[in-house]
């Protein structure tokens, strides 16, 4: 190798010529790779662009027929006579809320699971719980259904809700939103079960950003004599914001759009009850269940549904743009 | 191997006669042994660390002298399989005792670091967060705290309108005496400095060893450093170590002008390490 290195300028008759030719070969490379590179990126911008337009063809008649009351009618009847009446507010409020819910219990374990095993987890035990998180993530939508439908579904309706519905049966504003019936399929099961299902995003996420803490850093934090929680809560936290927040808000992309487990669950009710062990819908179960027997302007409206629900994802995703750009101002890093 | 015997000899031999001699003791490191896993680091250490006074650790890398260092406040205890053996004292009390208050004994020996570590928030709160871990007091004394810390550290001046910046804002020498200001300002009775300088440009180098002199008037200090100037300069006592032996402890003139063993002028005159 090295033998080579010194001979070759030597054994050329015109350095000089050479190279120019040398340099002109690899201008014709990296202006390939530029373009190769230039070209994939251009493709995801025309996919995207290719999806809203045609979001937008598929959904026109029901934005014709509908307007904008669209977005507040909670009626959901598209065989009524003689024009069918279509409103996306129960799909709308089941995303939300169900999302919400799932957020709201997946948020705080996750990051908990995270913060024990970087922080906390004896060695032994490291591995053996990394690995079952990330196989809670490897198991496919379709069972996180079937479990939710015969297992947690018949035990949440048996058990679990008639004790909640009698324990705040005279705290006012809680006996609303616990209320009704028990049910096997409702919003609160499909909550659960999609905090399942985002739970080992947010703690991959955050476990693999906890680990960028610099050891010496938390050792300064310990060094003047913080707890665990103290170095937690005021050094790594807020040193791996952007990371955490990163990893909630894909978590939050993927509740808001999860189809098919939800749709075995929720009992695709377009009808808001105030209850939380009522049935209900989100806009992809509303597709998913009926989408195939769907024409016209039913057909329209549910496209115009899937088009609401890229709209809703978009929109936070910018809040959490917002958010992290405020956070960042600041603490003025 | 057998001149470091010797020498613990001279220094054991009529062991609390010889120690009482030097003066008020703050800590006390007798027949120290630590290990990393199975493997040795430190080999029967014994030491005291003056009150008021500065103690340099010298020698090559990985002769133990920051884990010695580490060991003074228990930082080793974050890292399962690293153990310590022997007996320390600070003030008389063990610190090697598994009941001890960890949080409490490092608010009382507090330590600054190789690289500067701020915390990601201001530079007030990085103060204040120190300070708010250990008592509760209202803002007004909170603020006069954190004046008197910063000053402390020479740091005042330069930071005083812009207490709300991020204490990543600052430089390099900065942030390493907001994180002096930070030890300081939890009110310890030993400060460990190690190498504090070197990651730090001359100019900041000579400010961090001008605050040593002037700290070392209400603090206990030890510092690991591997610049053999810098502990001549600033400490009262230098202890050379090498491979986890503790090779000559004595005044640092001494050390610097007539060691009496020859590793050590071997070492401080640069023929090896």
């Amino acid at each position: 190798m090295s033998d080579m290195a010194i001979d070759t300028p030597r054994a050329a008759a015109e350095p000089a010529f050479d190279r120019a030719k040398a340099l002109s070969a690899f201008k014709l490379g990296d202006a390939t790779f530029y373009w190769l590179t230039r070209a994939s990126a251009i493709l995801v911008l025309l996919m995207l662009g290719g999806i809203i337009i045609s979001l937008i063809i598929g959904a026109w008649p029901a934005m014709r027929a509908f307007g904008f009351e669209f977005l507040w009618t909670q009626r959901w009847a598209p065989s009524a006579h003689p024009t069918p009446v279509l409103g996306a507010l129960g799909p709308i409020y089941g995303t939300i809320l169900t999302s919400f819910i799932a957020m709201l219990i997946a948020v705080p374990v996750g990051l908990g699971i995270a913060i024990f095993l970087t922080e906390l987890c004896p060695p032994f035990l490291k591995q053996p719980i990394a690995i079952a998180v990330e196989l809670l993530a490897g198991i496919p939508s379709i069972i996180y259904g079937m479990w939710g439908f015969f297992v947690l579904g018949p035990f949440l309706a048996d058990t679990f809700e008639p004790a909640i519905v009698s324990a705040f049966e005279n705290v006012p504003i809680l006996n609303t939103l616990f209320a009704g019936p028990a049910s096997n399929l409702s919003l609160f099961n499909a909550s659960l079960v999609l905090s399942i299902m985002i739970l080992p995003f947010i703690t991959a996420i955050s476990r693999d950003v906890f680990a960028t803490v610099p050891p010496v850093l938390k050792e300064a934090a310990y060094g003047i004599g913080c707890t665990t929680w103290e170095v937690v809560k005021n050094v790594v936290l807020p040193y791996t914001r952007v990371g955490v927040i990163g990893g909630v808000m894909l978590a939050l992309g993927r509740a808001l759009g999860e189809t098919m487990a939800v749709t075995f669950i929720i009992g695709n009710s377009f009808r808001i009850s105030s209850s939380l062990f009522a049935p209900g819908t989100t806009i992809s179960a509303a597709i998913a269940s009926e989408f195939a027997e769907s024409d016209g302007v039913h057909q329209s409206a549910l496209i115009l549904l899937g088009l609401l629900l890229f709209v809703l994802t978009f929109c936070v995703l910018t809040a959490a743009r917002l958010m992290l750009r405020r956070l960042e101002k600041r603490a003025g890093a | 191997m057998s001149q470091s015997a010797a020498v613990l000899q001279k220094i054991d031999a009529p062991q609390v006669n010889d120690w009482t001699n030097l003066g008020s003791i703050k800590l006390s490191i007798r027949n120290l042994n630590f290990y990393y896993g199975t493997t040795k680091a430190l080999k029967n250490i014994n030491l005291p660390l003056l009150t008021n006074k500065v103690t340099a650790f010298i020698g090559p890398s990985g002769c133990g002298k920051s884990t010695l260092l580490r060991i003074l406040n228990r930082m080793y205890d974050l890292y399962p399989g690293q153990r310590a053996e022997g007996e320390v004292l600070l003030d008389g009390q063990s610190i090697l005792d598994p009941k001890l208050d960890i949080n409490l004994l490092r608010a009382r020996v507090g330590m600054v670091f190789q690289k500067p570590t701020p915390f990601p928030m201001t530079i007030y709160d990085n103060i204040a967060f120190g300070i708010k871990l250990y008592e509760k007091i209202p803002k007004s004394e909170l603020d006069g705290r954190i004046e008197t810390a910063l000053r402390s550290a020479a740091l005042w001046d330069e930071v005083k309108n812009k207490l709300n910046a991020s204490g990543l804002s600052l430089s390099g020498g900065q942030q390493q005496r907001l994180c002096i200001a930070r030890t300081v300002a939890i009110r310890p009775e030993v400060i460990l400095f190690d190498e504090p300088c070197s990651a730090l440009d001359p100019i900041s180098t000579a400010k961090i060893e001008e605050l040593i002199d002037e700290l070392k008037s209400r603090y206990t200090i030890a510092i690991v450093t591997h610049n053999m100037q810098q502990a001549a300069r600033c400490s009262d006592r230098t202890a050379f170590m090498y491979l986890g032996d503790l090779i000559e402890f004595d005044e640092t003139s001494k050390i610097f002008m007539s060691p009496s063993q020859k590793q050590t002028q071997d070492y401080i005159t640069g023929r090896f390490g």
